[in-house]
């Protein structure tokens, strides 16, 4: 991360119950991460205060003493203003910005835009509750920020997290236990999946993929010569398959046409490639236009590592065989490069294939799956050496790259605003009950009971406007496409705004969203979307299925 | 640390900490002192009086669990002092006239474990009128995954104060009085009704397996072939939790999850209920068990390994061929390990020569 180095949780979730403070922002972790809730939870019966900041009354907020129930895409006005407050108190940590950063006082002029009353109308938080959440945050030692998704997969998300890096260094939250800026990841191996170099931009162990001499490093280490300088991302590659440059993909363990975003177009672009390998557990969208299909092993079947959200490196431990022939996803990697006429080596288990991470990459060098074995806590990397006992908190002699640096921050509109033909904001997420695309919790007959169909949450007087009451359909269209749910007046989400969950493959949510991405992170804007909803009548639903099959196929 | 002193167990010299209680120090120590009510995530309540030592200068027996160490404090448990063994063997034998036993006459095995059982076995219980205590069950309760079985329910309140103090929704709560006390629901609703969030953790609380999984309900914990410890494989938490392994008709399956010891693990023995509950995937029936490749007639067809291998590689080396390795995209994920997202990025860049590799929803 620009702001300080790695974009991760600097801190522990051990350290949660011991806080003072914590401020959460565009995370539901009730629902994201409900056991780092639960400690939370458990900090707030100790008597620490909890400040949640999010657009939605999420659950989480039932136990906050301040909800900042801030307009949608406002962040970045919320805590400049927050800063602005802080500095004007003189609550700044003078120390801490002389010994470790860089930027301070273009940071400083830029704040002067950011007065309380100009943010109350920017965000709808009232001034006086910006003002007392920045003091005690800053008067408070043991006060820790967490934030989540909600502000990462959002076109200006890299500008929020650079306006809460900001916040933590002029108060010097940084460094210290019980502190930080904590990055919740979403999925259970998020950060062992770019740790491991599955990213274009880095080698194993954020090694910067364009520096010539990490090239020559691993073209030694693999024995072959490497592609120069860094490839594209995520996003990038999509459009790509989209635009029909991308030709041949390989994917495995996703459902790209559920879980990407503007799903209509990327359909298409899947369709004409020239080839697709898919490799998963389930069949799903995406392996209706595989060529080939490669039956992997789920958690339970295979041996290996995850590196959860506080870079806690942990076993995944094999206790039954994989059904059939499927086999362990790291072995048919093997197999398959070795087909393709590379000499990958013939490693014996995953062990081995750790031992590799860890030969080339210097903050894994002291783990090992032995060690791991003895080490019931796992290890939290950095781990630089077998004596070296890991890292709890982060940034301890200063940031990590050296001087952390204030970038400033302006607030820009969200990319898609609603219109008179567009007029709801709708924002997506996750519930507690499902995960992801679903493929796994929608096949567990419990988690269905309680939530089992896609619902849309609408604000009474929107709903009253409408006409539509709780559990009536109706059909939401955005500029991209067309789904439908059912209504529920949850009381959680503000007027002129709408929240849907993301794991219901018959209302694939991710048709109507917006793909503009992040220029910086190459994350998609998930969040912010501007849609329309359409009551669809009772005793009319063939009618209504078929105006829908229009707006998803549209006819160009 | 410096300020740790000793207290004296069983004649034996036992380091403790200030504010510690004597059963903390003794497990530490590795002394046993048997607990039903004592959760170390849980304020002490001093409920069940199952850990009663004697302690100097006390003319009552004092709850382990409970009692502050203090400097030179002398202790005794049931391996010096017949009077606490005296008091186990009664209180035993009253819990077991309240609870319902097996064939054997011990406390029953249900799909949890039952600590009252062991117990049972260590001690010399007498057997005394059974008591009728007309406990309810919450009947017609539908939650897909708790079951409460009054009958082996000794009044612990480890369940409702986890469900207070850890979980914080308070769904569940000690109802009624006198001999109807049982744990129930506001109006007795079933959970789903009530703030419930499903987590198990009374579950694994629970010592005597009065609440157990409804699923596998059959399979008792002696008939496990294994506990695997892993890691979940849902949020980016990493809670660690043990999978039960069992044979079902011959063939080892993962039939339920259970929490490691509170204080081992990153998540203190906490799970929510993906974790905990969520895993009929695993051996989810649309399981995708054989290799295939799309053939002429378009459709998908089950190969042997090594011809989906051949197929595979020749087809991404021919548009590697034909449009350069630039127009290849490797997508890996974030349900898979590190090893295999390791493996992905070398597979792209050593394999393919392309930096096009990333893994699905990077956030
Ligand atoms: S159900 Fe179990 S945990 Fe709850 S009070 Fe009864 S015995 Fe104790
Ligand atoms: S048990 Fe729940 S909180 Fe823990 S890792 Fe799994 S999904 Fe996350
Ligand atoms: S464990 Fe001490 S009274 Fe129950």
């Amino acid at each position: 991360m620009k702001s300080f180095g790695a974009g991760v949780m600097s801190n522990s979730i051990p350290e949660i119950r011991d806080l003072d403070f914590m401020f959460v922002i565009g995370s539901n972790t009730t629902e994201a991460h409900p056991i780092i809730a639960m400690e939370m939870k458990v900090a707030r019966q100790r008597g620490a205060r909890l400040v949640v900041a999010d657009p939605r009354k999420i659950w989480l907020t039932e136990y906050a003493d301040t909800h900042m129930q801030l307009k949608p895409g406002s962040d970045v006005w919320l805590i400049n203003a927050m800063m602005k407050a802080i500095a004007d108190e003189g609550l700044v940590d003078k120390d801490f910005i002389a010994k470790h950063t860089e930027g301070w006082p273009e940071l400083k002029a830029n704040l002067q835009k950011f007065n309380l009353q100009e943010a109350e109308k920017m965000t709808g938080v009232p001034a006086a509750a910006i003002k007392a959440v920045a003091l005690e945050y800053a008067r408070t030692r043991k006060a820790a920020i967490y934030y989540t998704l909600g502000i990462t997969e959002h076109a200006h998300g890299t500008d929020n997290i650079f306006s809460l890096a900001n916040l933590v260094m002029m108060t010097g939250h940084l460094g210290v236990p019980f502190g930080g800026l904590n990055s919740l990841r979403g999925q259970n191996n998020v950060q062992g999946a770019t740790d491991a170099g599955a990213t274009p931009l880095y080698y194993t162990g954020f090694q910067p993929a364009d520096d010539p001499a990490n090239r020559a490093k691993f073209e030694k280490a693999w024995n072959t010569d490497l592609p120069a300088g860094v490839g594209l991302n995520l996003n990038a590659i999509m459009k790509g398959v989209e635009e029909g440059h991308v030709k041949a993909l390989y994917v495995m363990g996703e459902d790209i046409l559920i879980s990407e975003p503007n799903t209509n177009h990327l359909e298409h672009g899947v369709k004409e490639l020239e080839f697709l390998i898919h490799q998963d557990i389930f069949m799903n969208e995406t392996t209706k236009y595989a060529h080939v299909v490669f039956p992997g092993a789920n958690f339970a079947e295979k041996d290996g590592v995850f590196t959860n959200t506080d870079r806690r490196v942990q076993r995944v431990r094999k206790a039954v065989n994989p059904p059939g022939n499927a086999r362990p996803d790291w072995e048919i990697l093997a197999d398959f490069a070795r087909a393709a006429g590379y000499a990958m080596p013939h490693y014996k288990n995953a062990g081995e294939v750790y031992a590799e991470i860890a030969s080339l990459a210097p903050r894994y060098a002291g783990i090992s799956h032995e060690r791991l074995d003895r080490t019931p806590m796992g290890i939290q990397w950095p781990c630089t050496s077998t004596e070296h006992e890991g890292t709890v908190y982060m940034h301890k002699d200063g940031p990590v790259k050296g001087k952390g640096t204030f970038i400033v921050t302006n607030y820009r509109p969200p990319v898609e605003l609603p219109d008179s033909e567009y007029p709801f904001n709708l924002a997506t997420g996750r519930v507690l009950y499902h995960y992801n695309a679903g493929t796994q919790t929608r096949r567990d007959t419990g988690t269905m009971d309680k939530v089992g169909e896609c619902f849309i949450e609408v604000h009474e007087e929107d709903a009253a406007r409408l006409g539509v009451k709780d559990g009536d359909m109706v059909k939401i269209v955005s500029r991209r496409g067309g789904i439908k749910a059912k209504v529920w007046q949850s009381g959680r989400v503000q007027k002129g705004n709408v929240w849907m969950p993301l794991h219901f493959v018959e209302a694939a949510i991710n048709k109507l969203t917006v793909d503009v991405g992040d220029p910086l992170a190459g994350t998609a804007e998930y969040k912010v979307c501007a849609v329309n909803l359409i009551p669809i009548k009772p005793g009319k639903p063939a009618q209504a299925e078929a105006e829908l099959q229009a707006v998803r196929h549209p006819q160009h | 640390m410096s300020d740790r002193f000793n207290i004296t167990v069983d004649g034996k010299p036992v380091a403790a900490k200030p504010g510690e209680t004597v059963l903390r120090a003794c497990q530490r120590e590795g002394i046993h002192i048997p607990t039903l009510c004592d959760d170390t995530r849980l304020d002490p309540m001093g409920a069940c009086r199952a850990c009663l030592v004697e302690v100097d200068g006390q003319r009552r027996l004092q709850p382990a669990c409970a009692w502050k160490a203090a400097p030179n404090q002398n202790v005794k448990t049931h391996a010096s002092s017949p009077r606490v063994q005296k008091h186990q063997d009664l209180l035993v034998s009253l819990y077991m006239a309240d609870h319902k036993l097996d064939e054997s006459g011990l406390p029953i095995e249900t799909a949890n474990s039952n600590q009252l059982r062991s117990w049972a076995q260590e001690t010399r219980p007498v057997s005394l009128e059974a008591v009728e205590a007309p406990r309810a069950a919450r009947a017609g309760d539908k939650n897909p995954y708790i079951q409460y079985n009054p009958e082996l329910c000794i009044l612990c309140a480890r369940c409702t104060r986890y469900c207070d103090e850890i979980e914080a929704v308070n769904a569940i709560t000690l109802t009624n009085r006198g001999s109807e006390t049982t744990i129930g629901t506001a109006g007795m609703k079933g959970l789903l009704e009530t703030t419930c969030e499903l987590c198990g953790g009374c579950i694994d609380t629970c010592p005597t397996g009065a609440l157990v999984e409804k699923k596998a309900i059959e399979i008792l914990p002696h008939q496990l072939e294994r506990k695997v410890r892993t890691t979940c494989n849902y949020c980016g938490v990493g809670c660690q939790m043990d999978l039960n392994v069992a044979k079902v008709n011959g063939q080892e399956k993962v039939v339920r999850v259970t929490s490691p010891p509170p204080g081992e693990t990153v998540n203190d023995g906490n799970l929510c209920v993906k974790g905990r509950f969520a895993y009929d995937f695993i051996h989810h029936k649309d399981r995708i068990t054989e290799p295939m490749i799309r053939k002429a007639d378009g459709n998908l067809h089950a190969v042997s390994w090594p011809e989906a291998l051949k197929f595979a590689a020749e087809g991404m080396n021919r548009v590697k061929q034909r449009h350069g390795p630039g127009a290849l995209g490797f997508i890996s994920s974030a349900r898979c390990t590190g090893e295999e997202n390791f493996l992905m990025g070398k597979v792209s860049r050593a394999a393919f020569k392309t930096g096009n590799v990333h893994s699905c929803a990077a956030t």
